[in-house]
C-alpha cells in the first residue's frame, strides 16, 4: 500500500514546493492519495476564498466541490505548486462570484446581503476575537473596502511561497524583487498606524 | 486609486516586510477563529473525488412482486423489487405511508455496510446499510426514484464499486 504512495508522501518533509510538485505529478497519473493530500492542504484556502466573496456555508461547499472536480480535467496543464494554487484560487473566486450573482438576482434589488460576514449572529465575531490586538485589527480591517477585505483574506491563507503567483492573478502588483505590499495592505497599515503593536519599530 | 485616498500610494509598491507578514498571519488567525472551515470538508471532497474514478456497476431489475396486503386501515400495496449487479443484489420493499409518501426497506446481499443514496426528482436522500446489509428510508416522495449504493468512506468492508439501479416509480 505504502509503496504506491509518491515519494513525497513517504519521505519526511522536503520543502513545500518540491512536495507539492511531486503530489501534482502523482495526482496527474491517477494517484488518489496524492490528490487527497492536495485537497487537504488547499481546501482551507479555498473555503476562505469562497466565503470572502460572501457565499453561505452551503454555497461555499458546493463551489468547492465543483472546483475540485474541475481541477481533475485541468491537471495536465499544471506543473508546480504556484500554478496549482493560482488556478484553484482564481477558479474558486470566479465560480463563487458567479453563484453569488445568481443568488443576488433572486433577491430584492435593494437588499444588502453582505454587509457583514454571513452566517454569524451580530457580535459573534467579537466573542471569538478576545485578543485585544485582534480586536484592533478587526476594527481596522472592517474599514477597508470590500474588495480589499476580500483580497487580504484570500492572500492571508495562501502559502507564502505561492503568494506572488496568487497575488498576481488577483491583480495585486508584484515587484521586480517579489511580492509588494499592495494598496490594501498599505491602507491597512495606515489605519493601524497609531496602534503601537502594529507599527514598525 | 483616487487622490482622496492617499494612504496606500506611498508604500504600496514596497516589498513585503515583517510587519506585512505579521499582519497577514493575524488576518489568517482572525478568520480561522471567526469563520472556520468545517473540519470534515476536505474529507468530504476527497470522498467525492475518489468516487469519480470508480467503476460504476449498473444493476438490473430481476424480480418484481406486487403483494396486496390487508392491513387494519384497509387494503395497502406492498411491492418487493430485486436488482442484481455483478457484485451485489439489492432487494427493496416499498410500502405506502399514511401521508402518501413511500417507505422503502432494503437489504444488500452479500450483507455489507454501504452508503445508500435515493435520488428523487425533488431531492437526494441518504442512508447507510448496517452490518447485515439492511437500510431504510422512512419517507420518500412518490414518483421517480433511483438508488445509488456507494462504498463507505473508509474501512475494509464495502469497498467495492458503486452500484446504481435503474430509475423506478414509487
Amino acid at each position: 500500500m505504502d509503496d504506491r504512495k509518491p515519494a513525497a508522501l513517504r519521505a519526511g518533509k522536503p520543502d513545500r514546493g518540491t512536495r507539492m510538485a511531486s503530489l501534482v505529478s502523482a495526482a496527474r497519473q491517477g494517484n488518489d492519495d496524492a490528490l487527497g493530500e492536495i485537497v487537504t492542504e488547499l481546501t482551507p484556502v479555498l473555503w476562505h476564498v469562497a466565503r470572502a466573496v460572501g457565499l453561505s456555508s452551503d454555497d461555499a461547499e458546493d463551489v468547492l466541490q465543483t472546483v475540485w472536480m474541475r481541477l481533475l480535467s485541468h491537471l495536465d496543464g499544471i506543473h508546480d505548486s504556484a500554478a496549482l494554487g493560482g488556478w484553484l484560487v482564481v477558479t474558486t473566486r470566479r465560480e463563487a462570484w458567479r453563484v453569488r450573482a445568481e443568488k443576488r438576482t433572486q433577491l430584492p434589488a435593494d437588499q444588502e446581503l453582505f454587509a457583514e460576514l454571513p452566517d454569524q449572529a451580530p457580535g459573534s465575531e467579537e466573542q471569538v476575537i478576545v485578543d485585544e490586538q485582534r480586536r484592533t485589527l478587526w476594527a481596522a480591517f472592517g474599514q477597508l473596502s470590500r474588495r480589499c477585505q476580500e483580497l487580504l483574506r484570500i492572500v492571508a491563507f495562501v502559502p507564502r511561497p505561492d503568494y506572488a503567483a496568487v497575488a498576481a492573478v488577483l491583480g495585486m502588483p508584484v515587484g521586480s524583487i517579489g511580492p509588494t505590499r499592495g494598496r490594501c495592505l498599505a491602507k491597512l497599515r495606515a489605519l493601524l498606524g497609531h496602534h503601537p503593536e502594529w507599527s514598525p519599530e | 486609486m483616487t487622490p482622496s485616498d492617499p494612504d496606500g500610494w506611498s508604500s504600496a509598491y514596497e516589498p513585503l516586510d515583517d510587519l506585512d507578514l505579521g499582519l497577514l498571519d493575524a488576518i489568517r488567525e482572525m478568520f480561522q477563529a471567526a469563520d472556520p472551515m468545517p473540519a470534515d470538508l476536505p474529507q468530504r471532497i476527497r470522498f467525492s473525488l475518489a468516487l469519480r474514478g470508480l467503476e460504476i456497476e449498473v444493476a438490473r431489475l430481476t424480480a418484481e412482486d406486487d403483494q396486496p396486503v390487508l392491513a387494519a386501515r384497509g387494503a395497502e400495496q406492498s411491492r418487493t423489487i430485486t436488482f442484481d449487479s455483478d457484485s451485489l443484489t439489492i432487494m427493496i420493499r416499498i410500502d405506502v405511508n399514511r401521508d402518501g409518501t413511500a417507505r422503502v426497506d432494503g437489504w444488500l446481499a452479500p450483507p455489507q455496510r454501504r452508503e445508500i443514496e435515493m435520488k428523487t426528482v425533488a431531492d437526494e436522500l441518504t442512508a447507510a446499510s448496517d452490518e447485515q446489509g439492511r437500510f431504510a428510508f422512512a419517507s420518500v416522495p412518490r414518483g421517480t426514484a433511483q438508488l445509488v449504493v456507494r462504498p463507505v468512506e473508509q474501512g475494509p468492508s464495502g469497498s467495492g464499486p458503486s452500484v446504481v439501479t435503474p430509475a423506478l416509480i414509487l
